[in-house]
């Protein structure tokens, strides 16, 4: 066995997740860990399988393609093997950092920059509009993992001065506070 | 992963409806700084408040930032002066105020509370002595408030006590009339103080309290309003009963901000944490009321007939919401009415549709009690015992805190405007009730703990 982490993506509709993991299953591939997600429309799932080594990373891509088009089923594919390996294993802390104002081209570029200088990963990244597309006011809100060596004060000043140059507001909150506000902790 | 309305719902508190941490205060325990000299106590209290208070307003300001909610204000209590300063004169007492006050701005905080005295069943020559400086010792301070608790349901009402508080707030009145009357704001009558209330100006730290100890006091009366706001706006056939879930739920909300932040501070600092007070604490800023809750409920302003019915609710539920969010409870817990400090209850007074009798009325259903009053300032002083006495009363009877904190404006009458800057506000000068109750007064000795305080 080995693993393997398979992407898709397309148009949502009932019966995709079955169409993918009844496939899976026609291929003694077993299912790991999924997640997905929608965007209007718009489905996306990654999943880490297990293959078996009979079943070859080139020879699983196209048997998926095969499956899920003999399933009418529209989405692209992508695999890769999985290696477990990850960016960095040190201790974070778990900020949310909200910028909110006008939409304008380069808004999430203009804050992501601060965050790669200072090695800072974004776990969770969702852009929304509270007053519908028309009033054009954007709403960006990313759930970062702050390494141990970051300054919040520093990582706080520098995304402050990005978020004005671009005129909109910016806060930056650790996550802690909206757990305790929204959400009543297992014991 | 959070959800969308947990990140709006949390912004838009911040953002549009004033959501903070009133107050994180520093209590302190300075009996062992007692001593008849007054240099060896002068020095220690200095080195105490020092040493405990040094790093308070960083570790606010750098926990505040962290979760991106202000701690608005931070704030020290004292055990009560009257008991550590007990050996003092009135002149020794001015000066042990004035280094609570060079302490309280070493520290940076804005206020200082404890400068009182516990005069229930009867007064102590160290009690009397702190009494008789308080025109002096609140004229030459900043940051010192005092609180004088003069009734408790277990000892019944000190009448002599009330007489000299009433002939006191005249004359710290008068001391500070360049000021129309300021000192007077800084000093609050109490009955049933509680040991532990982190709000001034009646915060102190009880005999029955730890050597240090981080209280907090939380607030929102905004983000209670809006979220009721918002209910009505979704659903315009909500009842009391739905409204009343509204502001429990936005009270939980609001404590677990303080109690995540108290605790934090608590812990950086290496100090246990003590209570969170549930309270809804208004500012002059619009936004920040409690008199807009009143009107967000349905009535034309706050002291219009149902407005003792709205106070119940919303003391009771904020009670039971913040109960759940908070380890412990304490201080005082409830709504606030003070009059100058909430702008729409300020308004309420100066267009006549809050008047004296209705605010007593109220304070029967919350937390304090006749707060931040402006009055005529020929007030006499029996007039003021007076209505310390009926306030002193309800709490007595209802088990419960009340407190005076009133202002005899000199040289002002009714409907006249005073300003007292800052968190403390502006109002009219509100009408006393008539009568005179000089001959009370007068008879002086104690009114007897009710029949329920033999509990045991």
């Amino acid at each position: 066995m080995y693993k393997v982490v398979v992407s898709f993506l397309g148009r949502d509709c009932p019966g995709i997740v079955h169409a993918v993991s009844s496939l899976m299953n026609e291929l003694d591939c077993n299912i790991d860990e999924v997640s997905q997600t929608i965007l209007h429309s718009e489905f996306a799932a990654i999943i880490i399988v297990d293959a078996p080594d009979s079943l070859p990373l080139e020879t699983l891509h196209q048997k998926l393609e095969a499956g899920l088009a003999a399933r009418k089923v529209d989405l692209n594919i992508t695999t890769r093997l999985f290696d477990g390996a990850s960016w960095g294993t040190g201790k974070t802390e778990p900020f949310v950092v909200s910028v909110d104002g006008p939409d304008r081209p380069g808004l999430i570029a203009g804050i992501t920059g601060v965050f790669s200088r200072h090695k800072v990963n974004i776990e969770n990244l969702k852009a929304l509009m509270p007053g519908g597309a028309r009033d054009g006011h954007a709403l960006i809100v990313y759930e970062v993992a702050l390494p141990e060596g970051v300054d919040p004060a520093v990582l706080r000043q520098e995304l402050r001065v990005a978020a004005e140059a671009m005129n909109v507001r910016m806060s930056m909150q650790h996550r802690d506070i909206f757990e305790a506000v929204h959400r009543i902790q297992p014991v | 992963m959070l959800t969308d309305r947990e990140v709006l719902s949390t912004l838009s508190m911040l953002r549009n409806e004033h959501l903070d941490v009133r107050t994180v205060t520093l209590g302190v325990s300075l009996f062992d700084c007692a001593s008849d000299n007054f240099d060896t106590f002068a020095d220690k209290v200095r080195a105490k408040i020092g040493t405990y208070a040094e790093k308070l307003v960083a570790t606010c300001d750098e926990v505040g930032d962290k979760y991106g909610i202000p701690v608005v204000n931070k704030r020290i209590s004292v055990s009560p002066m009257g008991v550590v300063c007990a050996s003092f004169s009135p002149d020794q007492m001015v000066k042990a105020c004035k280094v609570l006050d060079e302490a309280a701005k070493a520290a940076g905080v804005n206020f200082l509370g404890g400068f009182g005295a516990l005069v229930e069943k009867g007064m102590t020559r160290g009690d009397r002595a702190l009494i008789d400086s308080l025109p002096e010792a609140l004229a030459v301070t900043d940051c010192v408030c005092s609180s004088i608790n003069v009734a408790s349901s277990r000892s019944g009402i000190n009448m002599d006590a009330v007489a000299l508080m009433g002939e006191t707030i005249k004359t710290i009145a008068d001391r500070t009339a360049d000021r129309d009357g300021l000192g007077c704001a800084k000093l609050v009558v109490f009955a049933n103080i509680p040991q532990d209330v982190p709000f001034m100006a009646g915060a102190y730290l009880g005999v029955g309290e730890p050597e240090v100890v981080i209280n907090v006091g939380v607030s929102g009366p905004g983000v209670v309003k809006k979220a009721i706001d918002r209910a009505m706006e979704r659903n315009p056939n909500r009842t009391l009963s739905d409204i009343a879930e509204v502001i429990k739920r936005t009270a939980f909300k609001v404590t677990r901000v303080g109690e995540i932040i108290g605790t934090e501070v608590a812990a950086r600092l290496g100090l246990p944490f003590g209570v969170a007070d549930l309270s809804l604490a208004p500012t002059p800023e619009i936004g920040d009321s409690v008199g807009e809750i009143f009107e967000s409920m349905g009535l034309s302003s706050i002291g219009a007939p149902g407005s003792t019915a709205v106070l119940a609710m919303l003391n009771d539920a904020v009670k039971k919401g913040g109960a759940f969010a908070s380890s412990h409870v304490g201080g005082l817990s409830g709504a606030f009415i003070p009059v100058s400090e909430d702008s729409s209850i300020a308004a309420a007074a100066a267009s006549g549709a809050l008047t004296m009798e209705k605010l007593e009325a109220m304070t029967s259903v919350c937390s304090v009690g006749l707060d931040m009053i402006a009055i005529p300032g020929d007030t006499s002083a029996s007039t003021i015992s007076g209505i310390i006495a009926d306030e002193m009363a309800i709490g007595m009877i209802n088990s419960k805190t009340t407190a005076v904190r009133i202002i005899p404006v000199p040289g002002k009458g009714v409907g006249d405007l005073v300003s007292f800057g800052g968190l403390l506000g502006e109002a009219r000068i509100m009408k006393v009730p008539g009568g005179n109750a000089e001959n009370f007064i007068r008879l002086g000795g104690r009114i007897p703990a009710p029949i329920h305080s033999l509990k045991n």
